[in-house]
């Protein structure tokens, strides 16, 4: 079979692998094959490819030295960064867990809400030490550069393209292939800087009208953290014509700035030329889940549903607000519907685990986590299983049961800090008071966004005596959970006495 | 309409209870992620394997 004939059928039955090694060998024959040459690049391209609308990485740099902000303290409503202790309307802290951010918790993680944007500097840093939630240091220097490096080591004779030997003006004439170049440049070499050369120079050679150049232009200036530049490019390739991405682009670029009502604008903008468009429908109720109104982001997610049944996304997140609006029985629907859907992952099983506990349904429930468990795929997840089973444990009643479970998620995860509070209060309960402030104190140490360890450590130090410290955690406390009741009263008590001294 | 008992000691008895943190209901992971941390996983076994053929050469 003419190889070349061979090495298209396997780019289109996806096997890209074994089309690299094809065109190699055509290349090595003929180094001049022009069409091997595009092949093997589209086909490497495809092997690292990552749809650049869900891609997203904040790093530590791009939190703080955060050159765009207008203001430090936006006005309630118009930030994504919102003060920390801001609940949501109608649900409190009490119910529903909150990430890093002080957000609630979401049902779906995507590659830029894994860290959530942490309070302070000291928190960003001590996160980054801990294995999974590694934060790198700036965007540019996250997964990009890592994967970039490691698919240059895997090519055995050295990068299959020389980027510094490029004639970029030669390649931006031809656009056929400098459109695959492009993609190659910025997907699998990571070379952003080259790559934005090479889409200046063509969209030159096209004088300015091609609007697929633009969105690529777009698309390095806000990987370089040009965020103004890259708006002004999606903007006018806006103008020449208008696809479904470009609006998902402006309002990741506004999200970025940390305008999420610009963003919605534009989303919404892009609603009216393409009317109920799922991904755009998904982008509005992230941002409303990002700016804490709850209600208004399942209202989206419902629409979406609407359109597109089998949404991982949109399931996922309404089922995840039934569970903490205490219908556990309607979340146990949403999340038989994602088994039926086909997702089927250690995540899935824990919640339906959960869901099927609390909505009264005993024998389905230990199976469920069980399953978690066999398909947990690494430590920190098996570690959330444990967790979630000292909880169904301990409603049942076995209290000792409870404490083997959250040790085993202090095994798997040693900064599991959830995990470290309940073993905290399960000991103070079994009057062990020392080793339940140690629990209590290594909690809050590693998760200061949580209310309970800090509310804790300052009800046990009260009870030892000790007022002052009992005085600067419930203090931390309140910072965290304003509304929370016996914060605020533990607070008066302790108030009364210093008085009284 | 409050009603106070006229006799008997009345006496409110706080004490303040531990609390547990919530039930954590998992998020699920979205394509792209999932994609991105093979990617990451392979890559690094493929760095591992290099490693160690670079050791058994020395």
């Amino acid at each position: 079979m003419d190889p070349l004939y061979m090495a298209n059928s396997l780019f289109r039955r996806r096997r890209f692998e074994d089309c690299v090694q094809v065109c190699t060998e055509i290349l090595e024959a003929n180094p001049y094959d022009q069409a091997a040459w595009f092949l093997k690049l589209r086909s490497l391209t495809e092997q690292t490819y990552v749809d650049e609308v869900d891609m997203d990485e904040e790093g530590i740099a791009e939190a703080f030295l955060d050159d765009t902000a207008i203001a430090d303290v936006a006005r309630p409503g118009t930030s994504l960064k919102g003060p920390p202790g801001t609940t949501s309307r109608g649900l409190s802290q009490g119910i529903r867990p909150v990430s890093q951010s002080g957000r609630p918790l979401s049902g779906f993680v995507r590659p830029g809400t894994q860290g959530g944007r942490p309070g302070t500097m000291e928190q960003a840093l001590r996160t980054a030490r801990t294995a999974m939630t590694a934060r790198p240091v700036t965007s540019a220097s996250g997964r990009h550069v890592r994967l970039g490096t490691a698919s240059m080591l895997t090519e055995p004779g050295g990068p299959f393209v020389d980027v510094s030997k490029l004639n970029m003006s030669k390649y931006s004439q031809r656009p056929a292939l400098a459109k695959a170049l492009f993609e190659y440049l910025f997907h699998h070499e990571n070379n952003v800087r080259a790559a934005l050369d090479l889409a200046a120079l063509a969209t030159e050679a096209c004088q300015f009208g091609d609007w697929w150049w633009k969105i690529q232009l777009g698309k390095c200036y806000y990987r370089l953290g040009m965020y103004r530049d890259a708006e002004s490019q999606f903007k006018s390739s806006l103008k020449h014509f208008s696809t479904i991405d470009m609006f998902l682009y402006l309002g990741k670029v506004y999200v970025k700035l940390d305008q999420p009502l610009s963003a919605l604008d534009y989303y919404k903008r892009g609603l009216e030329k393409f009317p109920n468009n799922t991904s755009l429908l998904i982008a509005i109720a992230r941002i409303h889940e990002g700016l804490n109104d709850l209600d208004s982001a399942v209202e989206y997610y419902r629409q979406v549903l609407k359109y597109d049944s089998t949404c991982v996304e949109a399931i996922a997140c309404i089922g995840t607000h039934h569970f903490y609006n205490d219908q556990p029985e309607i979340a146990l629907r949403f999340y038989r519907r994602l088994l039926q859907v086909g997702v089927y992952n250690a995540e899935l099983f824990t919640n339906l685990g959960l869901c099927c506990f609390y909505a009264q349904q005993y024998d389905m429930a230990i199976s469920c986590l069980l399953r978690g468990l066999q398909l947990s795929p690494n430590d920190d997840n098996t570690a959330d299983v444990w967790y979630n089973i000292g909880h169904i444990t301990l409603a049942v009643g076995s209290v000792s049961l409870a404490y083997q479970c959250f040790k085993l998620a202090l095994t798997s995860n040693n900064s599991h800090a959830e995990a470290y509070n309940n073993l905290g209060v399960i000991e103070w309960r079994r009057g062990r008071g020392e080793q339940a402030m140690t629990c209590f104190q290594s909690s809050a140490s590693i998760s200061p966004h949580l209310y309970q360890p800090h509310y804790n450590l300052a009800a046990a130090s009260e009870k030892t005596g000790n007022l002052h410290s009992s005085y600067s955690c419930v203090k931390k406390s309140l910072e965290v959970f304003p509304e929370h009741l016996d914060s605020a009263e533990l607070m008066k008590q302790l108030q009364q006495h210093f008085a009284a001294l | 309409m409050e009603i106070l008992p006229k006799y008997g000691l009345l006496y409110s008895d706080e004490s303040f209870e531990m609390v547990l943190c919530k039930p954590k209901i998992l998020p699920l992971k979205s394509v792209t992620l999932e994609k991105l941390e093979n990617m990451q996983k392979q890559a690094q076994e493929a760095l591992k394997m290099q490693e160690q053929q670079q050791d058994t050469a020395d």
